[in-house]
């Protein structure tokens, strides 16, 4: 509690819970050196269970992770056995799609978690985003709906793309940036996540691509040695190594491949710090 | 004997203004010679001519420390601004050899050597300078040797309690002033002596006419000493030495210094007995601070505003004594440790963008404590051996986590670096008779690559125009070497003359690397450290006295410098031939100096460094020296004319291709009280 006050980020995440007038400080959080706020919560119809929406920042355009948590309505203990299904929505009156999602890899709750991810693909200036959670309780056995409106923002910089491959001139994949979350001076974990678009409802993870990573400073117009492209983990995640050799606007230029052929060269994702 | 070295050599600077005042002081004076050697049986190939040049350069009142060390043989000044030239000993780096202020380590703020130690020190703080080449490591591991500044001491003078002097002059080039204060009181068992000069110059003019853009700077050297007698034996000396300098322009680099500040403070204890097993037993402690603030802002043309901070913080602490095992051996022992702190860190701005900050030198500490002897026998009336050992332990460790994660993209380790240094030097001399004496040194010795060359982050190099990076896996450096010194003196004539050579292996130097892209806007490419098998560096030097009587003194010095690396090129800073001549003649109370500086060209460069050829110059000054009486106290005035026929030419070791100043008329008054 000490350290509450000390933290700006403290108070925006206290603002935020006093925004969505629903307050749950007492939560276990999955990760302690992290700060987390709540971007939602609501009861899902039918299922005796209060959804809590958290994340370490307001949503954004790019790959958000997510955190859900449950808990039981009547005696506000956590929900740890439970089904959780995301299904993000953007309704743009004439039309509607989902987007990119990674639901909670197991039904058993980390820490009281259930750690998930949605990449918004376009700000809520477009439409309105709602995230759909559908809870199957294993606990006592109920299923049913929670509807969040979650609020969109653009980041300064973008940290998703989409590009339609250089190869077939009709594929388009989404490519996120999930780490560095919290750049430093020195060897950063890259990660990047990889989705292609099979249709206006479906964005299954692609592990096909190769990806060049180029960091350089546009400004000094300098990079950054030692660097480690990412390459395919799991899900679609690609893993790798960016270094930043001071603080300031960087640029991470992606180039991107299928077998030996380029399918994009002309992205880039900035972080600034 | 040590302590009658350093009164003689005070007394040798007031040899001029008070020759006919104090004549028994001049005889004082006369003794230097033999007393002298005796500290060179301690130190090594110090040439006993060598005192004599420092106390002649030093009787020009307008001259600046690094005039003085210029015109030392064994020290070459690399000079990148007219203000803060740092001296080398021969063609060794500043990383291969040592820079020591009264025995004290101070190690520069400035990632680009903006700020050697030696600037810190005035000529009137200036007691002597001990260079040890041959067999030099008792303050050090270090490869080419050590220069150690000694610091004037307060006086104990039972005739005066209060004396002292004020001096005021001007330098026509670089319209310089430049003044100074002392004061000097004298009680029982205390005395403190204060001091303090100023100088600020502008631009100056080069030979020619051009003015040198961003060349002017503006200094404040003030410090308080005192000696306090404990009893009969023991002596305690505090120290405190500050240094401010402003708005110090460095024409050869990309930026100037908006400010620095130095804070020096050391404590002492000495026993001045010379009886017993144990003689001139020293502890000392201290502590120093250096802060530096690279400043832009005056540039036009620059791509972008950087602020570039860096800080030194070092305390550490010796204790040397002499063992007489009998009437003729004795050893020589030091202990000393050292601990030095430094960071640097760079910020550059960009409108509309976050700053963009790293660190020069991520913070690191340096932690070294080390063991010398000398164990010195005399054989028999002509001969003597010196054996000196060294060992020292090393512990360098970068301090905070933000630095080893900013230096681990090097991928190369960054835990901490422990080294055991090892030296040993074996020094014969013998006197054939009063005409000629010889002295060989054979040695081995090993010095640990500094912070730069291990920790280094992307230090543009201005004379190259690459960006530096460090390099965590450098092994120390070892060096066999030999130096062989015949002098003496016959009649009139006193002569010096030494040969060197030395073979330096795992010898550090920055090489290419084509794969990394520079940090610095409009770099040439980035170079880091590594080991290259090995480098030859080799030279000699000469120096001639003749003194025919006491008003005429002739003096030559010369030096020759060669060195190559393994692929037997060029290794880059090898200055060409150089010769100093000087001629005083004293009549009366006024004396006339004409020196000669001749130096012949350098083509052969290094190209890796980039390096430019420099043509031969000779050059010219005349200086004059008159002393009188103002209310029965000594009044001085030193003037002349610095390169008198106003040639425009540089030197090799200096940096940018800048001239150095041309014709310079200067006049100081000093006054005695």
């Amino acid at each position: 509690m000490k350290k509450f006050i000390q933290s700006p980020l403290y108070i925006v995440a206290f603002l935020s819970v006093l925004f969505f007038s629903s307050c749950s400080k007492d939560a276990v959080e999955p990760d302690a050196s992290l700060d987390y706020i709540q971007l939602a919560s609501g009861f899902a119809t039918g299922t005796s269970t209060h959804v809590e929406l958290y994340a370490t920042d307001s949503a954004f355009t790019g790959y958000n992770k997510l955190y859900v948590l449950l808990k039981d309505s009547a005696t506000g203990k956590p929900v740890d056995k439970a089904v959780v299904t995301l299904n993000p929505m953007m309704d743009m009156t004439t039309m509607s799609h989902a987007a990119p999602k990674e639901n909670p890899v197991s039904t058993t709750a980390v820490n009281h978690f259930f750690p998930c991810s949605v990449s918004f693909i376009m700000p809520s200036t477009a439409g309105k985003w709602t995230l759909g959670i559908q809870i199957q309780n294993l606990e006592n056995g109920k299923s049913g709906t929670v509807n969040f409106t979650i609020n969109v923002k653009a980041p300064a910089s973008d940290k998703i793309f989409s590009f339609k491959s250089l190869s077939d001139n009709t594929t388009t994949y989404f490519v996120g940036l999930v780490e560095p979350s919290k750049p430093i001076v020195g060897i950063n974990d890259l990660e990047l996540v990889i989705y292609k678009k099979q249709s206006m409802m479906m964005f299954p993870a692609d592990s096909s691509l190769s990806v060049i990573m180029t960091p350089e400073m546009p400004t000094m117009n300098h990079g950054s040695p030692n660097n480690v492209d990412p390459v395919h983990t799991i899900n679609g995640h690609y893993k790798g190594k960016v270094n930043f050799t001071m603080t300031g606007f960087w640029r991470l230029n992606l180039k991107l491949k299928s077998g030996s052929t380029v399918v994009d060269s002309t992205h880039y994702i900035d972080i600034t710090f | 004997m040590k302590q009658l070295i350093l009164t003689a050599a005070l007394v040798h600077l007031l040899v001029l203004a008070q020759a006919q005042a104090k004549p028994t002081k001049s005889q004082a004076a006369d003794s230097i010679p033999e007393v002298q050697l005796a500290e060179v049986k301690v130190y090594g190939l110090t040439k006993n001519t060598h005192q004599q040049l420092l106390h002649y350069y030093t009787a020009n009142q307008a001259a600046t420390t690094e005039d003085i060390l210029a015109r030392l043989p064994e020290l070459n000044m690399i000079r990148r601004s007219s203000y803060g030239m740092e001296p080398i000993i021969r063609t060794y780096s500043s990383g291969q050899s040592g820079l020591l202020i009264d025995g004290m380590r101070i190690h520069g703020a400035c990632t680009d050597k903006m700020d050697p130690a030696s600037i810190y020190v005035e000529p009137q703080n200036l007691q002597s300078v001990q260079i040890q080449t041959g067999n030099g490591f008792q303050s050090g591991s270090v490869i080419g040797g050590t220069v150690n500044m000694k610091l004037a001491e307060a006086q104990f003078d039972e005739s005066r309690m209060w004396s002292g002097s004020v001096s005021s002059g001007f330098q026509s080039a670089a319209n310089a002033w430049y003044e100074t204060g002392k004061l000097n009181y004298s009680g029982n068992r205390l005395a403190v002596m204060t001091n303090i000069s100023w100088r600020k110059a502008g631009n100056y003019r080069s030979g020619g006419g051009a003015v040198i853009p961003y060349s002017q700077y503006e200094k404040l050297n003030y410090g308080i000493t005192a000696l306090y007698k404990l009893n009969e034996k023991w002596t305690t000396k505090a120290d405190l030495l500050l240094d401010d300098g402003w708005n110090i322009g460095y024409p050869a680099l990309p930026m100037d210094v908006g400010y620095a500040g130095a804070r020096i403070a050391a404590l002492s204890w000495r026993n001045n007995s010379r009886m017993g097993n144990w003689q001139q037993t020293e502890f000392k402690l201290y502590a120093n601070s250096i802060r530096h603030f690279m400043d832009d802002s005056h540039r036009i043309n620059i791509p972008m505003h950087m602020d570039m901070p860096g800080e030194s913080r070092t305390y550490g602490g010796y204790a040397s004594s002499k063992l007489m095992l009998n009437r003729s051996t004795q050893l020589d022992v030091k202990a000393d440790w050292a601990s030095t702190f430094l960071k640097a860190s760079m910020t550059m701005y960009q409108q509309g963008q976050l700053p963009m900050y790293m660190l020069t030198w991520p913070d690191n500490n340096t932690l070294q404590s080390g063991l010398g002897a000398i164990f010195s026998k005399r054989i028999d009336s002509a001969s003597l051996v010196n054996i000196s050992a060294r060992a020292d332990v090393f512990s360098k460790s970068l301090t905070t986590q933000m630095g080893k994660d900013q230096l681990s993209v090097l991928n190369n380790p960054v835990s901490n670096i422990i080294k055991v240094l090892k030296n040993i030097a074996v020094e014969y001399s013998y006197r054939f008779n009063e005409q000629l004496k010889l002295k060989t040194v054979l040695s081995y010795s090993e010095r640990m690559p500094t912070s730069s060359e291990l920790y280094g982050f992307y230090l543009f190099n201005a004379f190259d125009g690459y960006d530096y990076i460090g390099n965590t896996l450098l092994k120390p450096e070892n060096a066999w070497k030999a130096e062989a010194n015949i002098s003496g003196r016959s009649g009139v004539f006193q002569y010096g003359l030494t040969g060197y050579l030395s073979r330096i292996n795992q010898y550090i130097m920055g090489i290419y690397q084509p794969g990394l892209s520079t940090m610095t806007i409009g770099a040439n490419g980035v170079k880091q450290h590594v080991n290259l098998p090995y480098a030859l560096i080799a030279g000699a030097e000469a120096s001639l006295i003749v003194q025919p009587d006491h008003s005429l003194w002739f003096i030559n010095t010369t030096r020759y410098s060669y060195g190559e690396d393994h692929l037997k090129q060029a290794l880059p800073m090898i200055p060409p031939v150089r010769n100093i001549s000087s001629l005083r003649k004293m009549i009366g109370s006024c004396a006339m100096q004409a020196e000669l500086e001749l130096a012949t060209a350098q083509n052969r460069v290094s190209s890796k460094a980039m390096e430019r050829k420099t043509s031969a110059y000779a050059i010219a000054h005349l200086r004059l020296m008159f002393t009188g009486s103002l209310a029965g106290n000594p009044l001085r005035i030193d003037g002349g004319v610095e390169n008198l026929f106003d040639q425009a030419y540089r030197e090799h070791l200096d940096w940018g291709g800048i001239r150095r100043p041309g014709r310079n008329v200067y006049l100081q008054f000093t006054y005695q009280f």
